[in-house]
């Protein structure tokens, strides 16, 4: 479904070159929970920022269903993000005075979507969030794993096939974490790709793989062994 | 429709969410382009062709016909009755009139009180070269002397009560004549026919006299007049005729290029006839000046207007440069919702039909603001450029040019600030 070849990565300013991914070979395959590991400034968001096109490589490929997102225009890269990308940001990234509805339906209007077609997408999501009671709420009224929720809400109505998380319990207490782990599993479960960025070894335990960045490096792209997690 | 709907929607939640500066941008736009509106529609009434089907079929000729050497002269801008004459001894013009404008008093009856009039003294092809609207009546037959006026419909209300007033009786300066006819509402702006005189910003004449009875009747021109000779012309009607009064204005119509080409020949050979019976020494200048021309022919230009047309238009320069600046600071505010709509799928071109809604709402607020600030100093030149008064309404294609002005603005004002906001690192702005 995603394949990275030699993809590379850097970031230029006046004086400096900062190598953010070098040469990354990567194969993920449809419904697999991949969880992006390695310590801070290793990579992990810009990895995850190029997969869901939200920024550009310098050299390498990655094809998407088999097809190269490099030299797309900004038309195709917008239908792409929005028809098969779904994303949940660590600080929620909801529009402050959009009630919880308006929230979740921007990516389907954009989809040019009909108000029905909408409607019902929104209300599946809510009910899958546990959030229908409080639909017509602006997010200051929620607690920060409601909002993470609704977040999560707004990624899955457009049932894309791939999600991006990027530290999306960053933010929230120990509850309300593996509430949103429990959910981003059962989404994992329906059918969905998932890659999650995470310093939490127990989060990165609970998805399928693990894959390690390390200096922009790929470390360790192997299958999680739960077995050999849990013998050592 | 129902997403342009949404459009909107958001845009009013973006003004909701900083008020002040949104108010400030639509008032410096609202000043900027009011004061502009004000002057515009000076400087349009102004310069705007009153006949513009037949104002290069309308000439004004002009001979240098002076009983005195001078070299290097323009022609006078007023001629004799015997240069009108002169000049009308051909058929080329297709009509022909001769005019100038005079005071009087009229009354209906000894016993009332009169009533000043301005009276323009012409010739029945004035009306229809002009196309001044008939109401009621008949334009005299001919151009020989009789004791009739027409009437404007607004004297005749203001003497009879009433516009259907042909064939009562009337006392002019203590004559006695009958109406002929009453014209419709008429008012040409500007009223070129004057500009000779540099009256054609002022109001249109209360009543017409045909121009043998103006001279039978001793009138002397009110505008301008000049003579060569030491000639008694107040008694005009036995003096006026030969002599060397000018005070005539002339105008003819010539419709076609060979007529216009025809009548120049004419006025030449007429001028050198007079050149050679010794009636006049200097060098030949004649002038055939078309009506669309006159004014400029005779630099009657409002210079005021002029001056103050540059200067609002710079003045509107500077408030769109601040009120850009003003509108980038808030779309950059805005930009992480910019990115994040982005993020979810929205393409570039969706972001800028987002902007269209902003411009729409942008440019309704804006033109209610420019049209009640241009309305103001309408109101405020007309106090200090009084002369200017007749030229400060608003017409149609005036109305949609201004408003089509306020528009480009309003997308002036919000086009660069968008598409700041809507370009950029998408990864950067949602992390800010």
């Amino acid at each position: 479904m995603i394949t990275l070849t030699n993809l590379s990565k850097i970031f230029r300013t006046e004086l400096i070159e900062t190598h953010a991914l070098r040469e990354v070979n990567l194969q993920v395959n449809e419904g697999e929970f991949a969880a992006l590991t390695g310590p801070s400034g290793s990579g992990k968001s810009t990895l995850l920022n190029i997969l869901g096109t939200l920024e550009s490589f310098d050299s390498g490929d990655y094809l998407l269903d088999g097809k190269s997102v490099k030299g797309l225009s900004d038309a195709a890269l917008s239908k792409l993000r929005n028809e098969k990308i779904g994303f949940i940001f660590q600080s929620f990234n909801l529009i402050k005075d959009f009630s919880i509805y308006d929230n979740i339906e921007l990516p389907l209007r954009y989809r040019g979507l009909k108000a029905s077609a909408r409607k019902q997408r929104i209300e599946q999501a809510l009910e899958l969030v546990g959030l229908h009671a409080r639909r017509d709420y602006l997010p200051g009224q929620l607690s920060g794993g409601q909002q993470q929720r609704v977040a999560i809400a707004r990624a899955i109505a457009g049932q894309p096939r791939i999600l991006l998380a990027d530290e999306p319990t960053g933010n929230l207490d120990s509850l309300m974490a593996r509430q949103v782990m429990e959910l981003l599993e059962q989404i994992n479960q329906q059918g969905c790709t998932i890659l999650m960025v995470t310093h939490d070894p127990d989060q990165a335990r609970r998805a399928g793989r693990n894959i390690q960045i390390i200096d922009g490096q790929l470390h360790d792209a192997t299958m999680y062994d739960p077995l050999a997690a849990q013998s050592a | 429709m129902e997403q342009f709907i949404y459009y909107l929607k958001v845009s009013f939640k973006g003004i909701k969410r900083a008020p002040l500066p949104y108010a400030l941008t639509i008032f410096i736009l609202s000043v900027g382009l009011g004061v502009f509106f004000a002057n515009a529609t000076f400087y349009y009434q102004l310069n705007s062709d009153p006949l513009p089907h037949k104002s290069d079929k309308l000439f004004f000729p002009m001979a240098l016909m002076a009983p005195y050497e001078c070299n290097d002269c323009k022609p006078p801008s007023v001629l004799s009755y015997s240069n009108i004459e002169k000049l009308s001894q051909t058929d080329i013009a297709s009509k022909a009139a001769a005019m100038y404008s005079a005071d009087g008093y009229l009354r209906q009856s000894a016993e009332q009180a009169p009533l000043p009039v301005s009276i323009r003294i012409t010739q029945r092809d004035f009306f229809s070269m002009f196309d001044v609207p008939i109401l009621h009546g008949s334009i005299w037959p001919d151009n020989s002397a009789r004791a009739e006026v027409i009437l404007t419909k607004a004297s005749a209300e203001k003497l009879f009560g009433r516009a259907d007033v042909v064939g009562e009786k009337l006392l002019l300066d203590d004559r006695h004549v009958t109406v002929s006819a009453v014209l419709d509402s008429w008012q040409m702006l500007p009223r070129l026919y004057d500009a000779n005189n540099r009256n054609h910003l002022g109001d249109a004449d209360d009543i017409y006299l045909p121009l043998e009875s103006g001279y039978d009747m001793n009138y002397l021109s009110n505008s301008q007049s000049q003579t060569f000779d030491d000639t008694d012309y107040r008694q005009l009607s036995t003096q006026g005729r030969s002599g060397a009064m000018h005070q005539l204005q002339y105008w003819v119509q010539l419709d076609t290029p060979a007529q216009q080409q025809a009548y120049r020949q004419f006025m030449h050979n007429l001028v050198q006839d007079e050149k050679a019976a010794g009636r006049h020494p200097s060098e030949p200048n004649n002038q055939l000046v078309a009506m669309r021309d006159i004014v400029h022919y005779f630099g009657g230009e409002s210079s005021d207007i002029k001056a103050f047309a540059l200067v609002t238009l710079l003045f509107l320069l500077v408030c769109l440069f601040n009120a850009s600046h003003l509108s980038l600071n808030r779309y950059l505010s805005n930009q992480y919702e910019f990115s994040l709509r982005r993020a979810l799928g929205a393409s570039r071109a969706q972001l800028q039909l987002q902007m269209l809604a902003d411009v729409l709402l942008m440019a309704l607020f804006t033109i209610l603001g420019a049209l009640l600030t241009g309305y103001a100093g309408i109101k405020l030149m007309n106090q200090l450029l009084p002369s200017n008064r007749l030229f400060s309404s608003w017409d149609m294609p005036l109305l949609l040019s201004l408003l089509a002005i306020a528009f480009a603005c309003s997308y002036l004002v919000t086009l660069y600030p968008s598409l700041r906001a809507s370009f950029g690192s998408l990864n950067q702005q949602l992390k800010e």
